[in-house]
């Protein structure tokens, strides 16, 4: 009794602790969108004059070439990030749990390292790896004398989406691997030993055991994949710049670019907003088709 | 009870995540309203015009770091503090923001409150929007009452910084964004005595510095405006002319998809087809085009005037053997082979809100910061003038700017697109020619593409 009175919080200070935090996400986030959503009906290009054009814009959006081939290119990272990704740090897992692994420490924090990184470095980092006369990728290609397979990396257009997938596959493994790790810590001891003593093996037990118990988990991660991936912006603005041409073009850069580099600020917003619908659809997709798997 | 959660957090990472997208637009609406609080209170501190006593303060935008040295800045701030110096009647208080997109950015956010600075920097292009929305005061008004002072700029160097007639800013400097810097030892090697003077010969040149096993022209084109404001600025005026551009500038019939323009874009291809770039050219940025140059690995580059100082800050044996020269002429075109893309590029505007009222303190400082004896300042250090200067003190000038000045001086200016045509159109054209240059589409089709969006924004 004692103990469930001395949790209970007056409503006021609940309140005026919440406050910061809210006002915070208010301004930041709900304001911005609304205001977003405002010069999107508006034809504004950074002057004074605004006239409220309607859905032009969004009419204008449902033909636009670009905007349609930079969803594909969001997309594609998403899949080859989801797949990739996350088969990657399932792995990961499973051999962490393994008892033959050694220096789990070591590992595990050589990999998260990058996580911490600012996307900006580790654009500038990949630029360099993937340089034509500098760099690192093509020396390691030379020195096994694997000349043939030697390519300008970020400058074939039918290539180059993948060759900026990889940095984000690389960067954020950590990041499903660390939840990952800590959901099957939360799988009790006891299966796993009833498993040893039935002789169930390794590959049996990832699939059987942790996989399921884990479910749950890996659709947060998948989740929190897609919508991170929807809105790739840094990496790829430092190592192409949406170019050649528009081929790794993705929707934030896009909107940035119609934005600020064309002054379309009102076709800017409604790109933004056009992401913001997409996204919350393609989760929502993905929660009912997981949701079914489930039961 | 974690189904909830799980549903909790679902929706509120999609929201959160979806929406920091969005801040990015919106948050200019908020900057502007503090920025004009703040505009407001500094106003009810400004004394009021006419009353002798009180000094007149000038507000002075402009976007070179303090701490950063360089030629122009310097002298404006020396030409500055010297004015300070012979006029207690006037204050001049400057806010430098050191970087470009950060400066236009606040300056764009400014203008829509109507509370531009009295004297701040700005691009042409830029100026012609502000000129259009009436947020910039036109300058005729104080030029044509000083006619010496007017008089002394040189020609077109009001070209840029002109908007339906009226001049809305003064210029500074004059720059050209179209230069061939080319390594003389590299052309000798391979064969090549003078620079080409025709198109044929200039491709036979670039056939030639190949087969040396060298790269012919550096281009880092990454950001996309080089291939456009260094080279097809340039190398569409050789087949255009100016009538050409002008009808594109006044909406006066002229096309993109018009056959001279669609023949300087298959030009361009063409000199990429035929290996004239390094590969990878589309990756690579401005910088990273002078460091191919200066390793040896290419024989020339082409960049605007500002890139002399850094030729002479490279590599001793480089610097010591570069050249400048510009694109040849080319067979059957209508410019005039003896100019290069150039201009004023930018000027000193003022906003319409503080040249009301202080007219005549604006035009004093806008002399001082523009005038003979700026620019007498400048030329000393090598920089292109806007000004007019004959007798300067040329010691200390760098041996590349003596070689620029004296090919400057026999040049005309043609425009350089990316100040005169409209920001998306300029978006659209200097993505098309990285796909151009990697032959992944036709002249024709960027050409229609182009004219497809400036008759959208028209």
């Amino acid at each position: 009794m004692n103990h469930a009175n001395s949790l209970k919080i007056k409503n006021s200070t609940l309140l005026s602790l919440l406050a910061p935090g809210l006002a915070i996400y208010l301004f930041v986030i709900i304001v911005p969108l609304f205001t977003a959503l405002g010069y999107s009906l508006t034809n504004w290009m950074g002057g004074l004059d605004k006239t409220f054009i309607g859905l032009e814009n969004y009419a204008a959006l449902v033909k636009d070439e670009i905007f349609w081939s930079s969803l594909r290119n969001n997309l594609l990272i998403v899949l080859l990030t989801v797949i990739i990704q996350m088969g990657l740090a399932f792995l990961l897992t499973v051999l962490f749990m393994s008892k033959a692994m050694k220096l789990k420490e070591v590992h595990r924090t050589v990999i998260f390292l990058p996580v911490v990184l600012s996307a900006v470095v580790v654009g500038f980092i990949w630029q360099m790896i993937y340089s034509n006369d500098y760099g690192l990728l093509n020396a390691i290609l030379k020195s096994l004398g694997l000349e043939n397979l030697i390519s300008p990396w970020l400058d074939d257009p039918d290539q180059v989406i993948f060759s900026v997938t990889v940095p984000l596959i690389w960067q954020y493994l950590g990041v499903p691997l660390i939840i990952f790790m800590s959901a099957v810590q939360g799988i009790p001891k006891d299966i796993y030993e009833v498993c040893e003593l039935d002789g169930v093996g390794g590959i049996k037990k990832a699939v059987f055991i942790t996989f399921p118990l884990i479910y749950d988990t890996i659709k947060v991660a998948i989740m929190l994949s897609i919508s991170s991936n929807m809105l790739v912006f840094s990496h790829i603005y430092v190592m192409t710049g949406g170019g050649p041409g528009t081929s790794s073009m993705v929707l934030a850069q896009y909107a940035y670019n119609t934005s600020f580099n064309s002054m379309q600020l009102g076709y800017g917003s409604s790109i933004a907003i056009g992401i913001f619908i997409i996204s919350f659809g393609i989760i929502i997709i993905f929660k009912k088709l997981a949701e079914v798997k489930q039961e | 009870m974690k189904r909830l959660l799980l549903k909790g957090t679902c929706t509120a990472v999609v929201l959160s995540v979806a929406m920091s997208v969005l801040a990015g637009c919106g948050s200019g609406q908020n900057a502007a309203e503090q920025s004009a609080a703040a505009q407001s209170t500094a106003a009810l501190e400004t004394p009021a015009p006419g009353s002798k006593s009180e000094p007149v303060k000038i507000s002075f935008m402009d976007l070179w770091a303090k701490d950063k040295a360089e030629n122009i800045s310097t002298s404006v701030r020396e030409a500055l503090a010297d004015f300070q110096k012979n006029n207690a009647d006037i204050i001049v208080e400057e806010e430098a923001i050191g970087d470009q997109t950060a400066y236009y950015t606040k300056i764009k956010t400014l203008a829509a409150s109507n509370e531009l600075p009295d004297i701040f920097i700005c691009k042409g292009s830029e100026l012609a929007m502000f000129a259009k929305n009436q947020a910039v005061a036109p300058l005729d008004e104080i030029l044509d009452a000083d006619a010496a002072w007017k008089e002394g700029y040189v020609t077109s160097a009001f070209d840029d910084l002109t908007s339906d007639g009226k001049i809305y800013a003064v210029p500074y400097s004059m720059l050209s964004t179209h230069v061939i810097y080319y390594n003389k030892k590299i052309l000798a090697d391979a064969g090549v005595q003078a620079f080409p003077e025709t198109w044929a010969d200039f491709k036979t040149m670039i056939d030639k510095i190949k087969a040396k096993g060298i790269v012919p022209i550096a281009l880092g084109n990454k950001e996309q405006w080089v291939a456009e404001s260094c080279i097809l600025s340039t190398l569409g005026d050789r087949f255009t002319g100016p009538d050409w551009f002008n009808g594109i500038k006044d909406n006066k019939g002229a096309k993109f998809t018009d056959p001279d323009f669609i023949k300087s874009l298959a030009a361009l291809q063409e000199l990429g087809k035929a290996g004239a770039f390094n590969k990878d050219m589309n990756s690579i940025n401005n910088d990273q085009q002078k460091t191919l140059y200066f390793n040896g690995k290419a024989a020339m580059f082409m960049e605007g005037s500002w890139a002399i100082g850094a030729v002479m800050a490279g590599p001793e044996e480089i610097a010591g053997n570069t050249e400048v020269a510009v694109l040849p002429s080319v067979d059957g075109g209508k410019g005039d082979p003896k100019s290069m893309s150039g201009g004023a590029g930018s000027g000193f505007a003022s906003g319409v809100k503080g040249f009301g009222s202080k007219k005549e303190a604006v035009a004093k400082v806008l002399k001082a910061i523009s005038g003979p004896e700026y620019a007498k300042s400048i030329a000393e250090k090598g920089e292109p003038t806007a000004y007019k200067v004959s007798d300067y003190d040329k010691s200390k000038v760098s041996p590349l700017a003596v070689k620029y000045a004296e090919m400057a001086s026999k040049l005309k200016f043609t425009p350089i697109y990316d100040s005169y045509l409209n920001p998306a159109v300029v978006s659209k054209m200097n993505a098309g020619l990285q796909e151009l240059l990697i032959s992944t589409i036709t002249p024709e089709e960027l050409a229609k593409r182009i004219q497809a969006e400036y008759e959208k924004v028209k």
